[in-house]
């Protein structure tokens, strides 16, 4: 038995719902097959929740799962620049012609699919960062220049978090495109997953108690995001999230994390995301979405 | 006696690499190491810690750095530590940090060592108009302090003493020094 899994068409934090719902229960007994022939876009978001499924399943001893690949060239070509396949070939059993290489020459394409698995991955997601976020971040989306080095302080860590809180590897993308329906300007959008522990039995020997029967999922992601705690007894810990914040609030921009069964988003003005859902499709490790629009020039 | 510390020196031969970037806690831990050595076997007064050579510092960085080294205060030998070449966004990381835990450090601009260092961190504002005013008029007496500010003694002793935890001036006998960097 195989157990078809519908790569949505338009891929991104929204439509990821529906995907991870079509994993039933985890890990599913069948055989996994991961259908993106009618697959038309993917966000940084979407690229990494397919390849998070693949190393969870990996992990959890399931038969390699199948992917087919996008039936539009153009779509392939897109996911092969951005490093999509590369990685996808070790996880799944492709069926379909892939790019052999990835397109050369200017792309919106921040920063491919890159695995982080250890601290150096954190340093030289860094170093190929910063090499085209000032062109984006100042260059297209107006912000002043020192949000460069802030946009590559909150990635560094963003990443660290996989490093220190996963128990396993993970992933990081970052690209530029236009929001067209929610916002009608250009955003950078950063996306980290990792199909590791995720935040509820991260923080569950330290913080669980003083939730009591409330404590889940959606407290986990509360208790990390809102109050800054850490399942490190250092008292040092925690700042990350809560600088990434203070910057997301200057820029208006917005960030949600998916771990096990909820979402929690900070949602700016000009996005009418819920900011805590719950009772959602289970889904393996840590979902991170941070998105950075361009700066109205109107509002000052 | 002053010990200068380069950073940027000090992430080149611990990470192996020609990376100018300051991330990651194992990273900032190491550094950190790297530098109680150094201070262990020095019997400066004041260390300074030239950031010039380093493009971006993290939170974690920042963290591990600065603050656990204002932290583990006796590893540091109970001497003072001032910070230059920092960009103002590693003011800002480390600013978050410092005031996370309740610590402030002295900072000067590389090039400007005569103007004289400010603060940086959790710090109240009588404690930082106490410290401009003994960096500009040199030592000086509680009760100098106290005529200079046209404070009460109480208000002068409050500052002072947060100064002095924090090792943002030094003390001879009566006498509160500046951190001087001549």
């Amino acid at each position: 038995m195989t157990r078809v899994i519908e790569v949505p068409a338009t891929f991104d934090d929204r439509s990821f719902e529906q995907f991870a719902a079509g994993f039933g229960h985890w890990p599913p007994e069948e055989r996994v097959l991961l259908d993106a022939r009618g697959a038309q876009w993917a966000s940084p978001y979407g690229l990494l929740a397919m390849l998070t499924a693949g190393q969870a399943l990996a992990e959890a001893r399931q038969e390699r799962p199948l992917f087919t690949v996008p039936t539009s060239d153009d779509v392939k070509r897109y996911w092969a620049r951005a490093g999509f396949f590369k990685f996808a070939a070790e996880l799944f059993e492709l069926h379909g012609k892939v790019p052999r290489s990835a397109a050369s020459g200017p792309s919106d394409v921040l920063l491919d699919v890159t695995p982080v698995r250890a601290t150096e991955d954190v340093h030289e997601v860094v170093e190929k960062i910063s090499q085209g976020a000032s062109r984006i971040l100042h260059g297209e989306l107006g912000l002043e220049m020192k949000a460069t080095l802030r946009f590559s302080m909150a990635l560094s860590e963003a990443c660290q978090n996989i490093v220190e809180h996963a128990g396993t590897s993970g992933w990081v993308a970052v690209q530029a495109y236009t929001f067209r329906r929610r916002l009608g300007r250009r955003v950078v959008v950063i996306a980290v997953s990792d199909a590791g522990i995720g935040f509820r039995r991260s923080l569950e020997s330290a913080h669980a108690k003083r939730f009591g029967e409330r404590w889940g999922d959606g407290a986990a992601l509360e208790a990390a995001l809102i109050q800054g705690v850490s399942r490190f007894r250092d008292p040092g810990r925690g700042q990350g999230l809560a600088f990434i914040k203070r910057f997301l609030d200057q820029w208006k921009g917005k960030i949600s994390i998916r771990s096990g069964t909820a979402r929690l988003a900070l949602v700016p003005p000009w996005d009418e995301d819920v900011p805590l859902s719950e009772h959602l499709p289970f889904f393996p490790g840590a979902q991170v979405q941070i998105i950075i629009p361009a700066q109205d020039p109107e509002a000052g | 006696m002053i010990q200068t510390i380069h950073i940027g020196r000090l992430l080149r031969e611990t990470v192996a690499s020609p990376y100018r970037n300051l991330v990651t806690r194992p990273t900032g831990a190491a550094i950190r190491g790297r530098i109680q050595e150094a201070l262990a076997q020095s019997d400066c007064a004041l260390a300074l810690l030239d950031f010039s050579g380093i493009e971006l510092l993290d939170l974690s960085c920042a963290d591990e750095v600065v603050a656990k080294l204002l932290l583990a205060d006796a590893e540091r030998g109970g001497r003072c530590v001032v910070l230059r070449g920092l960009r103002e966004d590693q003011h800002e990381a480390i600013e978050h940090v410092l005031t996370h835990h309740h610590l402030a450090i002295a900072v000067v601009a590389p090039g400007t060592d005569d103007e004289g260092p400010w603060l940086l961190g959790w710090v109240t504002a009588d404690a930082r108009a106490a410290f401009a005013c003994i960096c500009r008029r040199g030592a000086l007496t509680a009760d100098a302090l106290a005529a200079a500010l046209e404070w009460s003694g109480a208000r002068v002793e409050e500052a002072l003493g947060a100064l002095a935890l924090h090792r943002l001036v030094r003390t001879d006998g009566d006498l509160y020094l500046p951190l001087s960097l001549a």
